[in-house]
């Protein structure tokens, strides 16, 4: 896939802009780091489905070695049979952005920085279209990745192992379960044929509430 | 029967197709380690390879492709079993025939710094062990690489630690890159000169798909091309590939024009695609290329082919530069890094690296150096040390094809440089002295430059890769031998046919408006054929003067390059602004001013002490920027942007200090790092920027730092201030570990913490001293500390 346009205001708003506007000049730069950073992301993903059973607060994935243990992951896909488990990444060509305005220019680094995050959510949003638009016998929860509430991050090589990340996509984790390159998602889809429980999304699942600097400045991060 | 034998007498070697795909039909799990088979069902593999053998394949992969120490962990079997166990079962089911047994090495699977955690020196000793493990193999094969540093440290293990021929492919994608952006041509280069025995691609895309990308390859290399694709595309729901064994063979026909001369299947494979292959290749002759691989040396992700002149950057050298030193002696690889950036911006192709300075350890420098330079320059780099044992280190940890700088014709530098640049497939700078010295005639240096080609061809090293510089001497003080340089350079380049090289800038020493000179020397060599001028690239003359002549010699067809530089001026050289008269310092920096900043502080310190400059115009104007970011009347990216103004000013001050020999304007020193697990730096960052804007002393241990790192660095600077930071709930548990080791060796310092996951109930529970919520909290805890 390629993207043509990358979400600013939402790049701005990690920025720390609430409602404000940035000024031409800061307008001018993101402008100038949005067409960069645009020129060297290769954004990938991969996907799959999978049935799932229920076990003992957790969620086994069929047909793998994978299970989801904790009561957030298990609520999440309450009334699911199936999921989709993903990944999505932006490629090295981002970090090594990054890195380089680092050492030249640290606004832009900040500001790119920002952008590939914006960027890799513009991804994820393409992929979840596309199962939408794949699957369509069913209903989706919303992603919820590794790390999310009680779900153990040190799922994450398993996860990668799974989906063949690494050949796939060329995605990897550290042996601290961070993802590299590092403009990367990977995330849990819950399926179900029937009509699925919304309000379950927002702060309360997320393990981020106590220091997030949204709600800290009385805003939401849009999960 | 042996690899090489086999080369010599098929036409096309077959190899196997898929292991995965054939023990998932078997019954293995997603997820599951499927070297832990070797162990637990023998008899799954025994039957997969003989399959293979029978359907016709020429050399089997062990199932060993996962077998590293990363790997194995999950199933807790140890790597020297599990590989040994491999190669047996392989071996037993090769019996009674001449198919070969290899040793099949994928990657790691964690990325190497500085995208991930994992050191070169550390994926070495990976390798080395899987080596060692499978060594009754016939061959090593790595395969599905798409890190070229990674596949460097593989090759160098599997070269010192066996005698086995190497077969090594990558995974390219559609683009013709690796997903980590590495070129078909630099792994050709790179590994041709390491001397590997045959290369290609694997897995990627199907055989249809991978037909331009082959085509490059066989363009690019001598060596046998290895092409093992996948069985077409997969499907995204389905995961199954599209391409039937017919077809699989029907496109790989297609390739053999190419000269292609060995083949087999990735994943989605099974023996009926090595069957039909082989059916396919039953008549077919292998085609001979003729290759002529240029003069081209080369990084991971780009590739520079001396097909006429390029420009090497000099401007990291440390020679006659006071700010240099002082970051050489600092260990400030961040001023190093903006160097190089800055020579690239201005038009340099290729960069000079020299890091010598007496008082430091000068290869630790030189490793260290290369690394972060490769890890945010894209363009090849050309070592440059006069001590051996530097060079070794830095071609070592060099990813790509770099340039030697230098061999000369003394017996002593032929013997100990030429293996060096033999055994890392480098190319080399030759020098036209020997133990007599600089020979004043063109023809004696003609003379040398012969003998080093000479010496080169013998040990092995391509004519391409040897390029001569045939001296620049002072004109001022040997202003008759001038046109000797030019002559030798010309002789070189039309007789020997080799590339010339020649450090230009020396030529004006000691003279006004050295630039007029240089610039004229420069046209003049280049004329005579000098393809590499080494020169400042920054200077505009010198850059412009490589594009004019690129210009005029119809290089630069329709002017492009020159018009993509020069087009929006009137012609005129661009003429630099004076700094205007209407605003002051702090308006600049307010206002995100970096360059009229930097030449306002320059005009004050004409006549205003540093310190002033400091404490009443710089400190205020950030002051007054943190309290209004505070105040969220502006924005991070203002913020920072106004401690960059502040960040060049200071370098200006800096510079001046150094010049007039006075004490440095250091308010304290301060340790910063981000904990042994974490690698989002970017807020540590920011308030290294800040930090160093408030006239402290940043040592920056970078990310990932040991806990030891912390410590041994804050009793060697004698740092009574230390930064923490960790932006993951899964690393803070390193700032904890890291906060205790201080405290336990009883470094007499004060610890601030910081970073998304923090909070000031964490900071203090785990024996910090500060919590620090932003950049501009941390400089009040430093101003607080150190009491200015």
């Amino acid at each position: 896939m390629k993207l043509e346009k990358l979400n600013q205001s939402e790049a701005l708003r990690y920025m720390g802009y609430g409602k404000s506007a940035p000024d031409e000049k800061i307008q001018g730069m993101l402008d100038e780091c949005e067409k960069n950073l645009l020129a060297v992301i290769k954004p990938n993903y991969i996907y799959k489905l999978f049935d799932i059973e229920r076990g003992d607060n957790e969620i086994i994935i069929c047909g793998t070695t994978l299970t989801l243990k904790g009561g957030d992951i298990c609520a999440h896909l309450d009334g699911c049979e199936k999921c989709v488990l993903f990944a999505a990444t932006l490629s090295a060509g981002a970090d090594m952005l990054i890195r380089k305005l680092e050492a030249s220019d640290m606004t832009k680094a900040v500001m790119t920085d920002f952008l590939a995050s914006a960027a890799v959510e513009q991804v994820c949003d393409y992929v979840d279209e596309l199962v939408k638009n794949e699957l369509t016998a069913y209903n989706q929860t919303w992603r919820f990745s590794p790390g999310y509430g009680d779900l153990p991050i040190d799922v994450q090589r398993d996860f990668l192992t799974v989906l063949d990340a690494q050949r796939r996509i060329g995605l990897n984790a550290t042996e601290n379960n961070i993802l590299t390159p590092r403009k990367s998602v990977t995330a849990i889809i819950g399926l179900s044929e029937n009509e699925i429980s919304r309000g379950r999304r927002g702060c309360a699942a997320c393990n981020m509430r106590d220091v997030c600097q949204y709600r800290k400045r009385g805003e939401h991060c849009g999960f | 029967m042996d690899f090489k034998t086999l080369l010599n007498e098929k036409e096309f070697i077959i190899l196997d197709g898929a292991m995965g795909t054939m023990l998932q039909a078997k019954g293995l799990k997603m997820g599951e380690t499927p070297e832990a088979l070797n162990i637990e069902k023998p008899n799954w593999l025994y039957d997969i390879h003989k399959q293979y053998v029978e359907a016709g394949a020429d050399i089997i992969y062990a199932n060993t492709f996962g077998a590293n120490r990363h790997k194995l962990v999950k199933c807790g079997y140890s790597v020297e079993k599990t590989v040994s166990e491999a190669i047996k079962i392989a071996r037993r089911a090769v019996e009674d025939t001449d198919t070969l047994v290899a040793l099949d090495i994928g990657p790691i699977g964690q990325l190497l710094e500085p995208t991930g955690t994992l050191t070169f020196e550390e994926a070495y000793d990976v390798f080395k062990e899987l080596v060692i493990a499978g060594k009754d193999a016939d061959v090593i094969v790595f395969e599905t690489m798409t890190d070229l540093y990674e596949l460097k440290a593989a090759v160098l293990a599997a070269k010192e630690n066996s005698s086995l021929p190497i077969i090594c492919t990558m995974t390219f994608e559609e683009n013709m890159r690796t997903f980590t952006g590495c070129d078909i041509s630099a792994m050709c280069l790179t590994l041709e000169g390491l001397g590997v025995d045959a290369v290609g691609v694997n897995c990627s895309l199907g055989p249809k798909e991978l037909y331009p990308v082959v085509e490059k390859i066989c363009r690019w290399t001598k060596l046998p091309v290895v092409v093992k694709p996948n069985a077409g595309l997969p499907d995204p729901v389905t995961n199954e590939y599209n391409c039937s064994p017919e077809e699989f063979s029907e496109f790989a026909e297609k390739l053999i024009p190419l000269g292609i001369k060995v083949i087999g299947g990735c994943c989605g494979t099974n023996p009926d695609y090595i069957r039909e292959l082989k059916k396919m290749l039953s008549d077919k002759k292998y085609v001979k290329r003729e290759v002529t691989v240029p003069a081209a040396c080369c990084c991971a992700t780009n590739t520079v082919v001396v097909d006429q002149p390029r420009i090497i950057g000099e401007r990291i050298n440390p020679t006659g530069k006071k700010r240099f030193k002082e970051a050489l002696i600092a260990g400030d690889i961040d001023y190093i890094l903006g160097q190089a950036i800055e020579q690239i911006h201005a038009g340099a192709d290729i960069l000079d690296v020299n890091v010598g300075l007496p008082s430091i350890d000068e290869k630790a420098m030189m490793c260290r150096a290369v690394k972060a330079l490769q890890g945010v320059a894209d363009v090849p780099l050309q070592l440059d040390s006069t001590i051996p044992e530097v060079m070794e280190a830095a071609l070592r940890v060099y990813n790509g094809k770099p340039i030697v700088n230098s061999v000369n014709a003394e017996e002593k530098s032929l013997e100990t440089i030429l293996p060096l640049v033999k055994k890392y497939g480098a190319a080399v700078v030759g020098l036209t002295l020997d133990e007599e010295g600089i020979p004043k005639t063109a023809d004696k240096r003609f003379e040398l430059a012969k003998k080093i080609l000479d010496r080169a061809l013998s040990y092995g090293i391509r004519k391409e890769d040897v390029y001569i510089d045939c001296l620049t001497l002072t004109a001022s003080a040997e202003q008759e031998n001038v046109m000797e340089t030019v002559k030798a350079v010309e002789r070189v380049k039309k007789e020997l046919g080799l590339k010339t090289v020649l450090g230009v800038s020396n030529i004006s020493f000691g003279l006004p408006n050295r630039e007029l000179v240089s610039h004229n020397f420069l046209m003049m060599c280049l004329t005579k054929g000098l393809d590499l001028p080494i020169i400042n690239p920054n200077i505009d003359a010198m850059t412009g003067t490589v594009r004019s002549y690129k210009l005029l010699t119809n290089i630069d067809k329709n002017s492009v390059d020159y018009i993509a530089h020069y087009g929006n001026s009137d012609g005129s050289a661009p003429v630099k602004k004076e700094a205007k008269k209407d605003f002051d310092l702090p308006y600049a920096i307010e206002n995100g001013l970096k360059h009229e900043g930097a030449e306002l502080t320059a005009k004050l310190l004409e006549n205003t002490d540093p310190m002033v400059i400091i404490n009443e115009m710089l400190v205020p104007a950030l002051d007054k920027a943190g309290d209004e970011f505070e105040k969220g009347k502006l924005f991070l990216p203002q913020l920072i942007q106004t401690a960059g103004v502040a960040q060049a000013c200071f370098e200006v001050i800096k510079q001046h200090i150094l010049a007039s020999g006075e004490k440095s304007v250091s308010k304290g020193k301060i340790i910063l790092a981000t904990v042994k697990g974490d690698i989002h730096d970017i807020g540590k960052n920011i308030v290294k920027v800040l930090l160093e804007n408030y006239g402290y002393d940043v040592i920056d241990l970078g990310k990932d730092v040991d806990y030891q790192t912390v410590v041994d660095a804050a009793i060697e600077n004698d740092v009574h201030l230390v930064g923490l930071s960790a932006l993951m709930t899964t690393t803070l548990i390193s700032m904890e570990n890291t906060i205790k080791l201080l405290r336990e060796n009883n470094v007499d310092c004060k610890i601030m913490v910081g970073g998304a996951v923090v909070t000031p109930e964490y900071a203090e529970q785990i024996g910090a001293d500060f919590y620090s919520k932003d950049a501009k909290q941390s400089v009040d805890i430093a101003r607080q500390v150190f009491g200015n």
